[in-house]
Order: C-alpha cells, then sequence, then structure tokens
C-alpha cells in the first residue's frame, strides 16, 4: 500500500513539475521574444498570472457539450502522456507508467487532445476555429511523416520500441541517438518545428488572421484548462525530444535526493536548449500558407528520415 | 436435421416468406427478417460446435459443411451485425417500398454468407459465393435506374473475382483430385511449389469482394448507392468474405512452404499484396477526405481500412495475422456503427450531402454519441477497440517485417484519416445550426439501439481486447500458427514491449473523472450555455443573416499540397480500359458486319491469298 501511495505522490509531483516547468518556458519566450523585438515584454511569472485571471472569470460562455469537453480531452491527453514517459531514466520517484506504453501508444495518445480540441472548436461554430483546426490537422499530417520515419530509424535500429529502453541504451553506450543516427535527428527535429507551432508554422492560431483560431471561442475555466494542457504538452514533447535523441537525464543508478535534483537540472537545461530551436527559428520567419508548410516537411526532412531508415538498416 | 442446413433452410424459407408476407400484411417482412436472423443467431450460437462437420455425397462431389475455429470469427461478424441490421431496418425501411424484394434479397445475403462460413467444400464455396453476389447486386440497384451503372460495375467486377475462383477451383480438382478445402490446403494446392496460378486466381476471386486495389473501382458507389441498413453489413460482414478467403489461402500458403523457392515465390506475393494493401489505403484516404457526400467518404474509408485488414494478412506474422484479424472484426463493428449513424441522418434529415446539414449535435445528440466513439475507433485513437488493432499491426510491421517504407504509407493513411474523420463529425453534426436543419428530431429507439450495443462493443473491446483474442488465437491455431499469445488486456510485441490497456484506460478514467468534475462544478452558475450564433468572429458580433458555415473546400491546403496525388485515379484506368475495349468492339463489328456480301469479299479474299502464296505455304 505503501508503495502505490509513493507513486500516486510521485505522479502528482510529475504532472505539477510539468505543468510549472512549461508555464515558465512560456513565460521565458514572450519575454525573449518581446527583447527581440525591440520590447520590454511582460514578466517570466505572466502565464502564471494569466491562468489566475482566466480561473477566477465569474462568468463563463459554455458552448455546449463538445465544447464543455474539449479542455477535459486536452487535459487526458497531456497527463496520460506524462504518465507513459520517462521522466528521468530509472529514477524510483518518477516511474509512473512508463514501462506500461511504449512509443506507437504515445503516438497515438498525444494526437488525443488535438482531436478533442478540434471536436470542441467545431461545436463553437466559429468559421475560424473550423478552419484553423483543418489548418492543424493538415500540418500533422505534414511533420508526422518526418516523425515516424524518425521513430522507425531508432526502433528498427535500437530493436525496442520502449522510450525507456532507449534511453538506458544511450546512457549504456554513452552516444547519444543524435549521433548514433545523425539523420533520423535531423528529421525529427524539422518534426518539431511543426509540432511547437512556432513562425513559421503557426497557421493554426495564426494571430491577426483567424483571430486565434480554435480557442477563439472559449474563455474563462476553459481557456485556463487549456493553457495548463498546453504547457504540459509542451514539457512532455520537449521531455520526449530529450530521452530520445539527447540521452535523456537521471542516473538510474542512483536515486538518491541529490542525484535526483541534478538529473531534473540536466533535464532542465536540455529541455529548454531544445526549446529555443522553434523559437529562434521562429524569430526569423513569417508564417506559410497551409499547402507550403505541408510541402515543407514533405521535402528536405522526409528525404532525412528515409536516409535515417537506410542508415538504421545498412549502416549501424 | 443437421444443424447447418436447418440454419440455411430457415433463412431461405424467411426469405420467401418475408416476400409473401409483405403482400398480404404490408410492413411486416421487416420484423419477419429479425426474428428469423435472431432465431438463427440463436441456434447458431448454442446448438453449432466449432469443429463439428456434416457430409453428404451429390452426384459424386462430396458436399461438406462445418464451423473451423477461423471461420467462426467472421461468423460472428456476420450474424452479430446481421442480426443488428435487421433491428435497424425495420424502422429505416420503414417509409420505402418493395419491403418484399429489399428483405428478401437481405436474407439471402446473409444466408449467402453463412453459407461461405460453413463451406467446407469449394463447390459450395462458390454456390453460396455467387447468391451472396447476386443477392448483393440487386440491393445495390434498389435505389433505382440510375444507380444501375453502379451495379454494373459492381457485378463486372464480381464476374472478374468469379470466373478466376472458378477456374482456380476446376483446376484444384484437375490436379489435386479435391474439392474439400482442408484437403486442398494438405495436398498443398496453395503452397506455390506448382500450379502459381492456383492460388493467385483465388486471390483475385477474393479480393474483389476485399475492396483491394486496383479492384476496388465498385466499391465507393456500391457502398453509398445501397440503402444504408444494407450497407453497414454491405461494408462491415461482407467484405470480410474477401478477407476470410485471402486469410486462408496465404495462412496456408505460409503454413506449408517446404522449401526455398517456394518461400520466395510466397515472399514476392507478401511484398505485392502488402503495397497493394497499402497503397489501397492511402488512395482510398486521401479520396476520402474531399468527399461532401458523408455515404461516400464512408465508402472510401471502407475501403482503406480493408487496405489495413490485407496489410496485417500480408506480413505473415503472427502478431500481423492477429492484427488483422482483429481489425476486421473492430471494423465491423465501427463501420456497421457509421453507416447506421448515416442512415439515421438521412432518415432524420433526408439527405447526407455535408454541404447542406451542419450542427445536429444537440439534435441528434445518441447518434452523435455513436458517430463519436466508432470515428474514436476508426481513427485508432486510444483507448478503443480501433487503437488495439493498429497497435498491433505496427508492432508487425516494425519487429517483424523488413518492410519499413510501408510502415510510413500506412502511418500516412492513418494520419490523414484524422482528418475525414473531423470531417465526417464537423459535417454533421458540428458547425452552425442552421435554419433547414431546425426541424429535425432524434432517430426512432430502435434505430437508436443497434448503434448503441455496436458503440458500447468497441468501447468493451479497447478494455478488454482479450474477448477478441480467444476466438481470433483459436481461429489463428486452426490456421497453421502455433502457440498464439495473448491475454485480456496487455498488448505485447515480439520484442517484449507492452501497452496495457487496463493502465491506460484507467490513466484516461481518472484524470476525465477529476477535470471533468472540476469544468462542471467550478463555476457552475456563472457558466452560461449559448447557441451557435453567439459567438465574436474576429472581435465582430454577427449579424442574423451572416453565413458562417464552413464546409465546402474544407481542405483545400491539404488537396493542393498532395495534388500530385490527386492526378491517379484507377477508376480512369479502368475506364480508358473500357472504351479501348470499346472501341477494340467497334472495329470487329466492321469485319463481322452481319452483311452476306462482306463475308463473300472474305472468301474471296482468303481464296486470293491462298493462291498467291501457295508456294510458300504449302511447299512440302
Amino acid at each position: 500500500m505503501e508503495d502505490l501511495g509513493l507513486k500516486i505522490f510521485g505522479a502528482i509531483l510529475t504532472t505539477f513539475m510539468a505543468f510549472a516547468v512549461g508555464m515558465t518556458y512560456g513565460g521565458i519566450v514572450r519575454k525573449l521574444t518581446a527583447r527581440v523585438q525591440n520590447r520590454y515584454g511582460p514578466p517570466v511569472y505572466q502565464n502564471f498570472l494569466d491562468l489566475l485571471k482566466l480561473q477566477s472569470k465569474k462568468t463563463n460562455i459554455a458552448h455546449g457539450f463538445m465544447g464543455h469537453m474539449a479542455p477535459v480531452w486536452i487535459i487526458i491527453a497531456a497527463v496520460t502522456v506524462l504518465m507513459f514517459i520517462p521522466i528521468l531514466n530509472g529514477n524510483l520517484w518518477f516511474p509512473n507508467l512508463s514501462f506500461h506504453g511504449d512509443l506507437i501508444f504515445l503516438l497515438y495518445m498525444m494526437v488525443f487532445g488535438s482531436l478533442g480540441m478540434a471536436l470542441g472548436a467545431g461545436q463553437t461554430g466559429n468559421p475560424n476555429s473550423a478552419i484553423g483546426v483543418t489548418r492543424g490537422l493538415s500540418q500533422m499530417v505534414g511533420y508526422e511523416i518526418p516523425f515516424v520515419l524518425a521513430l522507425v530509424a531508432l526502433m528498427i535500429q535500437y530493436e525496442t520500441t520502449s522510450v525507456q529502453d532507449l534511453t538506458q541504451i544511450q546512457h549504456e553506450t554513452g552516444v547519444w541517438n543524435a549521433f548514433a543516427n545523425p539523420f533520423a535527428f535531423l528529421a525529427a527535429l524539422f518534426a518539431s518545428l511543426g509540432m511547437f507551432r512556432y513562425s513559421p508554422f503557426d497557421i493554426v492560431g495564426a494571430p491577426a488572421e483567424l483571430a486565434s483560431g480554435p480557442v477563439s471561442e472559449f474563455g474563462g475555466k476553459y481557456l485556463g484548462t487549456m493553457m495548463s494542457g498546453g504547457a504540459v504538452f509542451a514539457f512532455i514533447k520537449l521531455t520526449l525530444y530529450v530521452h530520445l535523441f539527447f540521452g535523456g537525464a537521471g542516473n538510474p543508478d542512483n536515486s538518491g535526493i541529490w542525484a535526483t535534483l541534478a538529473g531534473i537540472g540536466i533535464l532542465l537545461i536540455k529541455t529548454f536548449l531544445l526549446y529555443m530551436i522553434p523559437v529562434f527559428y521562429g524569430w526569423i520567419n513569417p508564417r506559410y500558407r497551409t499547402e507550403q508548410a505541408i510541402r515543407y516537411f514533405w521535402g528536405w526532412p522526409t528525404a532525412l528520415g528515409i536516409l535515417g531508415v537506410l542508415w538504421a538498416v545498412y549502416i549501424y | 436435421m443437421n444443424i447447418f442446413f436447418l440454419l440455411i433452410i430457415i433463412l431461405f424459407s424467411g426469405a420467401l416468406l418475408s416476400f409473401v408476407s409483405n403482400r398480404i400484411v404490408p410492413k411486416i417482412s421487416g420484423i419477419i427478417s429479425f426474428l428469423i436472423i435472431s432465431l438463427v443467431s440463436i441456434l447458431f450460437f448454442s446448438q453449432v460446435n466449432i469443429g463439428e462437420t456434416f457430409q453428404f455425397i451429390l452426384g459424386e462431389i462430396p458436399m461438406q459443411y462445418g464451423v473451423t475455429p477461423y471461420t467462426y470469427i467472421f461468423a460472428i461478424i456476420v450474424l452479430g451485425l446481421g442480426t443488428l441490421a435487421a433491428m435497424y431496418s425495420i424502422e429505416y425501411m420503414k417509409d420505402k417500398d418493395r419491403l418484399g424484394y429489399f428483405y428478401s434479397n437481405f436474407l439471402l445475403t446473409i444466408l449467402g454468407m453463412l453459407g461461405i462460413v460453413f463451406s467446407q467444400d469449394f463447390i459450395s464455396l462458390f454456390i453460396f459465393w455467387e447468391i451472396m453476389t447476386w443477392s448483393s447486386y440487386l440491393l445495390v440497384i434498389y435505389n433505382g435506374y440510375n444507380s444501375r451503372n453502379v451495379g454494373m460495375k459492381y457485378m463486372i467486377f464480381s464476374a472478374i473475382g468469379a470466373y478466376a475462383m472458378l477456374t482456380a477451383i476446376v483446376s484444384i480438382k484437375a490436379n489435386y483430385g479435391t474439392y474439400t478445402i482442408a484437403e486442398a490446403i494438405q495436398n498443398g494446392a496453395f503452397n506455390f511449389s506448382e500450379h502459381m496460378y492456383i492460388p493467385i486466381m483465388l486471390l483475385v476471386g477474393f479480393a474483389v469482394k476485399a475492396a483491394l486495389m486496383p479492384l476496388h473501382v465498385w466499391a465507393p458507389n456500391a457502398y453509398s448507392k445501397s440503402p444504408m441498413s444494407f450497407t453497414s453489413i454491405f461494408s462491415g460482414a461482407m467484405s470480410k468474405m474477401g478477407i476470410l478467403g485471402i486469410g486462408l489461402v496465404l495462412a496456408s500458403a505460409y503454413s506449408y512452404s517446404n522449401n526455398d523457392d517456394t518461400t520466395n515465390y510466397i515472399t514476392a506475393l507478401r511484398y505485392t499484396l502488402g503495397w497493394l494493401g497499402g497503397i489501397t489505403a492511402v488512395m482510398a484516404t486521401i479520396y476520402a477526405l474531399i468527399q461532401t457526400d458523408a455515404k461516400k467518404l464512408l465508402a472510401y474509408s471502407s475501403v482503406a481500412q480493408l487496405g489495413y485488414i490485407i496489410v496485417g494478412l500480408s506480413t505473415g506474422t503472427e502478431l500481423g495475422v492477429m492484427a488483422a484479424l482483429f481489425l476486421a472484426v473492430v471494423h465491423g463493428i465501427f463501420k456497421g456503427a457509421l453507416f447506421m449513424v448515416v442512415g439515421a441522418i438521412e432518415k432524420q434529415v433526408g439527405t447526407t450531402d455535408m454541404t447542406k446539414i451542419s450542427g445536429l449535435i444537440r439534435k441528434m445528440p445518441f447518434t452523435f454519441f455513436v458517430a463519436l466513439v466508432s470515428i474514436i475507433a476508426l481513427a485508432g485513437v486510444p483507448p478503443l477497440g480501433g487503437f488495439v488493432g493498429k497497435w498491433m499491426l505496427y508492432e508487425a510491421l516494425i519487429t517483424e517485417s523488413n518492410n519499413y517504407f510501408l510502415i510510413i504509407v500506412i502511418f500516412f493513411s492513418s494520419t490523414a484519416a484524422f482528418l475525414y474523420s473531423y470531417r465526417f463529425l464537423f459535417g454533421l453534426f458540428l458547425g452552425q445550426e442552421e435554419k433547414e436543419t431546425e426541424h429535425v428530431t432524434e432517430a426512432p429507439i430502435t434505430m437508436i439501439i443497434p448503434m448503441m450495443i455496436l458503440a458500447i462493443l468497441l468501447i468493451v473491446t479497447g478494455a478488454f481486447p482479450g474477448i477478441l483474442f480467444e476466438p481470433i488465437s483459436h481461429g489463428m491455431h486452426n490456421l497453421g500458427f502455433s502457440d498464439v499469445n495473448w491475454s485480456m488486456s496487455v498488448l505485447v510485441n515480439v520484442w517484449g514491449e507492452e501497452s496495457n490497456m487496463t493502465y491506460i484506460n484507467l490513466s484516461i478514467g481518472i484524470v476525465f473523472v477529476v477535470i471533468f468534475a472540476f469544468l462542471t462544478i467550478k463555476g457552475y452558475k456563472g457558466t452560461k450555455n449559448v447557441g451557435t450564433k453567439d459567438i465574436s468572429t474576429g472581435g465582430e458580433i454577427p449579424t442574423e443573416n451572416e453565413n458562417l458555415t464552413f464546409q465546402l473546400d474544407f481542405f483545400k491546403p491539404f488537396e493542393r499540397a498532395a495534388a500530385p496525388l490527386y492526378k491517379r485515379s484507377m477508376d480512369k484506368i479502368w475506364n480508358d480500359l473500357g472504351n479501348a475495349i470499346d472501341s477494340l468492339s467497334d472495329f470487329m463489328r466492321k469485319i463481322y458486319s452481319g452483311n452476306g456480301q462482306t463475308y463473300a469479299l472474305f472468301v474471296v479474299i482468303f481464296l486470293v491469298i491462298l493462291l498467291l502464296f501457295k508456294d510458300t505455304l504449302f511447299a512440302n
């Protein structure tokens, strides 16, 4: 029973950590973007203030059942995926359920939230929301191709479909997958540009064009909950990438308090640096049209992904 | 009397009865056919023992009936879906004409499919196959003259399949001396050692029904033009008869291949079939997402899903075949449910054109629930049954096949499937509520019940896929796979990685309850429910008559991006072939003009040629 209690505690801790990290990263990006654009920008903790404001609104507008469910789907997807990815390699504090789901499951679970959100946005009846959704889904078909190619390359290279094992292999050999299969890594990196939806791939929300797209009819508690889900999701994507390509974080042989903290520190550094790639890329790019975005992913990123698979089959 | 005969005779007399009774008491044939199919299902599941066979000699041909563990899987699909579709039909067909015609053919189709399941020899298989084809053809043209072209296409392709099959059956008799399926397999009829054309011919015959490219072109139109209560078994169950045959041939080929040469041929066949399945899936998917008619969309999606099943069968590995059979059952469930949903909308609204309908969610909430669950299963999103099948399919392709690029093709297709899934739900149920659909009410209860049962089955097969794994593992044992691993709710691949459906469902359930309660309770009094006109479009409040419906050119950007893919169309190739045959016939008509003078001229020309070349022709 003690074991179960510890697990529940670990799960809740994981969720709050993911939430806090995601929100803070968002705040930092807002600040940095403002400085790049020669503005002063909001404080780093502005996202927390926004959330507080949204959750304390007295009147909330509900757009029917699917609209009500949209934030629920997002949180379900975010928390469930979070439970099934390893946070620190082999650490006893955050094992959660990472042994009970593999990459294919994670791939599908990650779209669960977007689809639920899409349905909620659809019910509001706002045409901008629906247009945003169709763009988002189309773009997803774009970047999933290089992303899956990269994952397939890794999976057949090491004959495992578990994120945990992929991290462990990197820990044992000491070679990051980013170097063990550079083509797969590059393909996944390009795919991540689409995944994080910064410019030039911000066609879903598309400020000043679609009036923030799918979320445009949501406010108050709904928007606040979605924001939290989004923050957790940002952390999930980053952690997944770090575990797949950058050797993960944490020492599997030592789950002491200091080792754990050091592991979290390393995780934070790696994820933050990774997060800056789509952000930096976004600063210097205007927005694509949807078909341009799709074509972008079906071009070089896919070619690199194919090279990655060939590398895994013939060279490695 | 033997149980197999009894079931066939009940169905046959039911078909006659429903035809005749409609003349005496109008509208009764729907209830009769439902009762008949229920009776057959009850008798089948209580009286028939798996493995039991019955044989009698007709002429000199031994006819053999029975149920193997493998065909039992398909019996579940046929009878389960058949019963529910018959129940659904009662209300759906109520106001239509020629009910006797419809129901007698409906029952004959079920009879044909059940007969195929029972058949242990090729002759009965072929007879029942033809009964199924003909009765379903009569239902495809039920909706009148315009659908006759559609019916013609269906008939032509069915005929191609039937001739191929018949050739194969006769060759089996000639070369292996038997009509019995089990004996033919044991004698090595399918193992590619000699007479390679036999399994290939059989595969062509079965592939027509399974809508495998390039033989799929009849399917989209036939599925969408038939009455929906029939399409749910047409697409849900009848296409699985093709899968039954393909599975049988392929699995026997794998199990009985005995030397390197045959293994090479079989590998080549596997690759070909796998790629055909993959291309079918991709092309059908991208055509599905540009459809504006919900029926057509589902029809294309059926073809795509059958592509996955064939890919699964083509892997030839334990996990792959298991995935294919699992997907076959689950596809029967969700596609049956989805065609029923479309039928309900057609009945309540009068059209299934998504450019004309939108915002039905508040008017038809139960139908929406069924559509939502089925679409989630179709898209393969956890935690429903569709995900289990997809998971196994991917794991089989990644871990056990060397066909890595096929994974990408399949993945592309199933990601693009999200697009048409969303199109379907949005087009019919979400979006602006229009004045034209204000009068719409929920479908009658007897239509809702079968749909709900199917939706619940999808949820159950997601949580406890073991329920389906059990009959499937017996069936695979029957096909020659030994030691099929399965457990109630844990999916495991050959590398030992697992996806535990219990934990997945638990996690989803807990978060759902917590967040749903949080969102509902928090600020409950301050939550204002509004309609679809009460929105802000970019800061402006829309006026009363402003058109806010977004239904046309739904995925235009995707179409532009994928433009090269849309240039290829199998339909066009077949039409070109048809035109070519037409002009060839025209040319032949010039020779065989039917005019005595012309024929006399031919005789003269022939004699002249003989005279001219007499030295060379008759040199010795």
